[in-house]
């Protein structure tokens, strides 16, 4: 068991790694111009010059690989920040205080959920127009009910504990047990839920440039630059392996990760 | 129990795939012949023709409703429901005498009344929904004698005839939104929303009849699994794929090439800044590479034009126009600097995204308009807001689109751009276009009319009123076991000329 | 009874809510109806008549209150941009997304469950390991790419079936299924890595429970407690699961239906969102919802009534 857990942190934190030093890369250095299209160049195969080949426009994959996933992950950190933070919030206050506050919370949480999340997403996109921070609030708002029920269980459970007990009749102010003490012991719980989120996210992003309501072009991201390589699948497979793969390999690193966490979490 | 759950497991596994060996030889059964053809959009309309508005729509129902003329493969208006038309000397009174022996669908014959009722239809001003366009300068309609209608207009018009395209329907149909009754080679059978559209072959029809009995239109609204499915064999035919579409297709396919018949361009709002100045829009003319465009996104196949006007129109068609601006980014530059924008500017191109090729084209001059310091930005859109904001809200700074023609008339192209049409969504605004375009109307004789219709042609491509581009390439892919498509100079499918190839 | 009572009430409010939240966002979002039925040969005046026609021209609150009332009494009213009845347009399309999800929720279930415990009971065997890495990795992949591979593994390699060759259920019922098996398997598939997941790590956690040491002690084999004793107690958490995933499948068939062209719920919702054919997209998100909301409901309902001590909290608060 213990060495099981151990591999999984071992390669989920190689692989996440991998991929933020690649990323990290990509800020510092670009071989190319991500968007600069020679006709030229079309569809060429992998070389020296290009290692990963051309797309259809004869853009360098590389290059749009080393923005597309700085972009991904710039929407799926985005989508937790907004989600996680709203989420937890709406979760720690209804859970803490219940009564008509959470009452009422949860119901527009349930409305929410039960709200189709690519309605959301088209409603947000037809309003504000698509682009990448669009993407991240109509992730981030569909993501918020599903945080913010794990947070709200928690402190259901957690609020009854004689710490907390202890800690009003020492005269302690209801913000500062909700953020100071019973937060952090909510971190077990709540930091695997992030992780999965950001996968979610991930996932999500690509689905959305799939139905062409994500990120918008010319800009690259991983989901778009697979959802557009689809076109050309039969003979051009090349453009949809790269995008694809480094999608597989940032979703598995974190969720080996978020596996590894939350067996520790069970453990103590 | 596990032993039970593996059970169930084994036999819901075999039971699905004897399912889909079934499926897979049912296409052996039928012994009628029939083609399942492609179409990008659902045909969502009523089944009224004169309610028809999509291009998409129309292409089909060419194939059930007929009007007095018709359009042949050429172009040109051969007599249909008419065996015979007079035009009087001052091109105000059209005569049409009605086919003998023409049946409805349903079974009815056409009677000149019918005629009658159809025409008045589709030109009351009264019911804004139904009235056609060109209609409007109608100023009577009238039967002469059981086989012969007369309509008389307000004011000559040349271009008239190409009206009389319009459907003719059954005065007794009481319910057109949902009941189908035409005269064409095929009639409808049924429609399931977003799955299918079935026609087949009208036996009484009074022309040469169709070749194949059925003919089912199958929604493949996802342009991506396009390949899959025709090279998968649930498709036999479809129009308007893309070059790289057509690359990916296996050998039982042949790939026709036409045109699309469309303008391509970037119209740009006229009337926004800084769209407004003349010589910004020239810059934008010399900053594009048409070329470079063709062979990114086609392979290098389409036609590059300079106006608003496409090779299918013949003589109205101003081969010359096509290099006025030729690629010169130094010229961009001194315009651009001579206007006052010699560190560019930014501006927003608004695309429809539903059509891959004008998204593509997009793109790709974005990237040409850096060299010059412009910065486009592309918003996609959908199609529904591209038509409210864009088009009725005229709210825009550049757009990519095709913009087609209902008939073969050069007006089709040209009426949109008067300074006060309704249609005239990029506010082009120049007295020199209206007076040509007037004279161009208002005058019968034809050499001067095809003169004014160039003059108007010029002053769009001196003015630079909008980038244009190309007119795209067509590629149809057509399974081997299928011949005789035609192509047509308008957005039309003929269906009755597709047959069955002996092996 | 009190506890069910107040949660249909609630369930009901919730329901009200998600109706009006959908009929704000179709007010203040672009694009008129009226406009996109009449395309580019639209003329003022035909978009004023079509708009007094449609009702558009009332102001928003009264549109809501017609429609509601309306849709209380179960008439969910005409399409805008197909010349049909919503309902009828519904019940044409909703066998096709039911079967689709009623086969993946049955090949979860038939292969989850095996696997879930076939894992538990063999923890840390290769073949674990072996599942253990491949859920991994099925639920990395986006679920429009695995529909695609799907489609070039069996439809395209195999030729097990046509691609797009989607037959209706009213001409050929087998040929119905028969398509709709292999999409039903892009959509199991991540819930099948998820579900085995989830249930050997309950089944685990159950195994060290003392009732289940009780179970080893008296002298059950292992394989006798894991299925009579232990399975019994680890499935709540699992049929919460399946119930989840049972809504999230419905409503996440919109993007499996557009990759193997199917004409279900989910391309009619979506093809209806951006024709702005507002009656068409209410129904389907109001029915959507109530499902979700019904299935929510009846898993609260059976898991207080399975422990009380939820009940109690949820009256205390």
């Amino acid at each position: 068991m213990k060495k099981k857990l151990k591999f999984n942190a071992c390669v989920g934190g190689i692989l996440t790694g991998g991929m933020l030093l690649f990323i990290l890369t990509g800020i510092f250095f670009l071989p190319y111009d991500p968007d600069a299209m020679n006709a030229e160049l079309r569809f060429a195969g992998m070389s020296l010059a290009h290692p990963l080949g051309c797309d259809n426009y004869g853009r360098d994959i590389l290059t749009r690989m080393l923005v597309g996933s700085r972009t991904t992950l710039l929407v799926a950190l985005g989508t937790i920040v907004v989600g996680g933070g709203v989420g937890t919030l709406v979760g720690a206050l209804t859970g803490y205080f219940g009564g008509w506050l959470d009452e009422v919370m949860m119901r527009v949480i349930d409305a929410l959920f039960a709200f189709p999340s690519i309605l959301l997403a088209l409603v947000v996109v037809s309003l504000l127009g698509a682009g990448k921070y669009n993407v991240i609030l109509a992730l981030g708002i569909a993501f918020i009910p599903s945080f913010a029920r794990v947070v709200r269980s928690q402190y259901l459970k957690l609020k009854e504990m004689d710490y907390v007990k202890n800690a009003r009749i020492i005269g302690c102010g209801h913000f500062r047990i909700i953020f100071v003490h019973i937060l952090p012991n909510t971190l077990s719980v709540l930091v695997p839920t992030l992780m999965i989120g950001f996968n979610n996210a991930v996932l999500a992003e690509a689905g959305m440039s799939y139905l062409g309501i994500g990120v918008q072009p010319p800009d690259a991201s991983l989901g778009r630059m697979l959802s557009e390589a689809q076109t050309y699948l039969f003979a051009h497979p090349l453009q949809a392996i790269s995008p694809g793969f480094a999608i597989v390999l940032l979703v598995l690193g974190f969720s080996l990760l978020a596996d590894a966490m939350e067996e520790k979490g069970c453990r103590c | 129990m596990k032993r039970s759950i593996s059970m169930l497991l084994v036999v819901v596994v075999s039971l699905a795939l004897a399912l889909t060996g079934c499926s897979g030889e049912k296409q052996g059964e039928s012994t009628e012949s029939q083609i399942t053809i492609g179409i990008p959009q659902d045909i969502e309309d009523s089944l009224d023709p004169h309610k028809a508005v999509a291009a998409g729509t129309e292409e089909v129902y060419f194939n059930i409703y007929e009007g007095l003329v018709k359009p042949d493969s050429d172009g040109n208006l051969i007599p249909a429901l008419a065996s015979d038309y007079t035009v009087s000397p001052d091109q105000t009174t059209y005569t049409f005498t009605i086919r003998d022996g023409v049946k409805f669908h349903s079974g009815k014959e056409l009677t000149v009344d019918d005629v009658v009722y159809s025409l008045k239809r589709c030109s009351n001003p009264d019911d804004p929904v139904l009235l056609q366009a060109g209609m409007t300068g109608i100023e009577s309609i009238a039967a002469a004698d059981d086989s012969t209608v007369v309509v008389t207009l307000k004011e000559p018009n040349a271009d008239f005839l190409c009206e009389m395209t319009a459907a003719i329907i059954p005065q007794s149909n009481e319910d057109p939104d949902h009941v189908s009754d035409g005269t064409g080679p095929y009639k409808f059978v049924s429609h399931s929303p977003q799955e299918s559209f079935v026609l087949e072959k009208y036996d009484e029809y009074w022309g040469e009849p169709a070749h194949i009995e059925k003919v089912t239109l199958k929604v493949c609204a996802n342009a991506d699994s396009l390949v899959m499915e025709l090279n998968g064999g649930s498709i036999d035919m479809m129009a308007r794929v893309t070059s790289t579409q057509a690359d990916q297709l296996s050998d039982d396919f042949n790939v026709l090439e036409g045109t699309m018949n469309l303008v391509q361009a970037l119209y740009l709002n006229n009337a926004a800044k800084p769209f407004d100045d003349v010589r910004v829009r020239q810059a934008l003319c010399y900053a594009v590479d048409r070329q470079n465009i063709l062979d990114l996104t086609s392979d290098g196949h389409g036609t590059i034009i300079g106006s608003s006007m496409y090779p299918a129109f013949g003589k109205y068609y101003m081969e010359e126009l096509s290099d006025y601006y030729p690629h010169d980014v130094e010229k961009a530059k001194a315009l651009l600097a001579e206007a006052g924008y010699e560190d560019g500017f930014t501006f927003t191109i608004k695309v429809p995204s539903n059509y891959t090729q004008h998204v593509e084209v997009a793109q790709v001059i974005a990237d040409q308009l850096k060299a010059v310091g412009v910065d486009a930005r592309i918003q996609l859109i959908e199609w529904e807001t591209w038509l409210s904001d864009v088009y009725s809200g005229r709210n825009f700074e550049g757009t990519v689109v095709g913009l087609d023609a209902s008939t073969l008339a050069a007006s089709s192209m040209l009426l949109r751009f008067n300074s006060d049409n309704s249609k005239n969504f990029v506010n082009y605004n120049n007295p020199d276009y209206d007076a040509a375009y007037s004279r161009a109307v208002s005058t019968t004789d034809d050499a001067r009319r095809t003169e004014a219709y160039q003059e108007c042609e010029r002053i769009l491509t001196e003015t630079a009123a909008n980038v244009y581009v190309q007119d795209l390439a067509e590629f149809v892919a057509l399974n081997k076991k299928y011949a005789g498509y035609e192509f047509y100079p308008l957005y039309i499918q003929n269906f009755a000329s597709l047959y069955i190839v002996e092996e | 009874m009190k506890y069910v009572g107040r949660k249909i009430l609630t369930m009901l409010f919730t329901l009200l809510l998600v109706s009006f939240l959908v009929f704000l966002c179709f007010t203040v979002i672009p694009g008129d109806p009226a406009i996109a039925r009449l395309g580019t040969d639209a003329t003022p005046e035909a978009i004023e008549m079509l708009r007094e026609e449609m009702g558009l021209n009332r102001p928003f609150l009264v549109r809501y209150a017609d429609w509601l009332l309306s849709f209380a009494r179960g008439n969910f009213g005409d399409s805008y941009s197909y010349s049909m009845s919503v309902a009828d347009l519904l019940l044409d399309k909703v066998p096709i997304t039911l079967a689709m999800s009623l086969m993946s929720i049955a090949m979860i279930v038939v292969i989850s469950i095996p696997l879930g415990l076939y894992t538990a009971r063999h923890e840390g065997s290769v073949i674990d390991k072996l599942i253990y890495a491949l859920n991994q990795v099925i639920m990395a992949v986006p679920p429009f790419f695995s529909g695609i591979l799907i489609t070039l593994l069996f439809g395209i390699f195999l030729k097990l079936f046509t691609p797009g060759g989607y037959v209706s259920y009213t001409t050929d019922v087998t040929g119905f299924l028969g398509y709709l098996f292999f999409p039903s398997i892009a959509i199991a598939l991540p819930k099948i890595a998820m579900t085995v997941k989830l249930l050997r790590s309950e089944l685990i956690e159950e195994k060290k429970q003392d009732y289940a040491r009780t179970a080893y002690s008296r002298g059950n084999h292992t394989g006798g407690v894991l299925y009579k004793h232990v399975l019994k107690n680890a499935m709540l958490p699992i049929i919460t699961f399946l119930g989840m995933a049972f809504t999230d499948m419905i409503a996440g068939s919109i993007v499996v239906e557009q990759v193997f062209s199917i004409p279900g719920i989910g391309r009619i919702l979506l093809t209806s969102i951006s024709r702005r054919d507002y009656p068409v997209v209410m129904a389907v998100v109001v029915c959507l919802a109530a499902v979700v909301i019904v299935v929510n409901g009846v898993i609260d309902i059976i898991y207080q009534w399975i422990d009380p001590r939820i009940r109690l909290e949820g009256e205390k608060s």
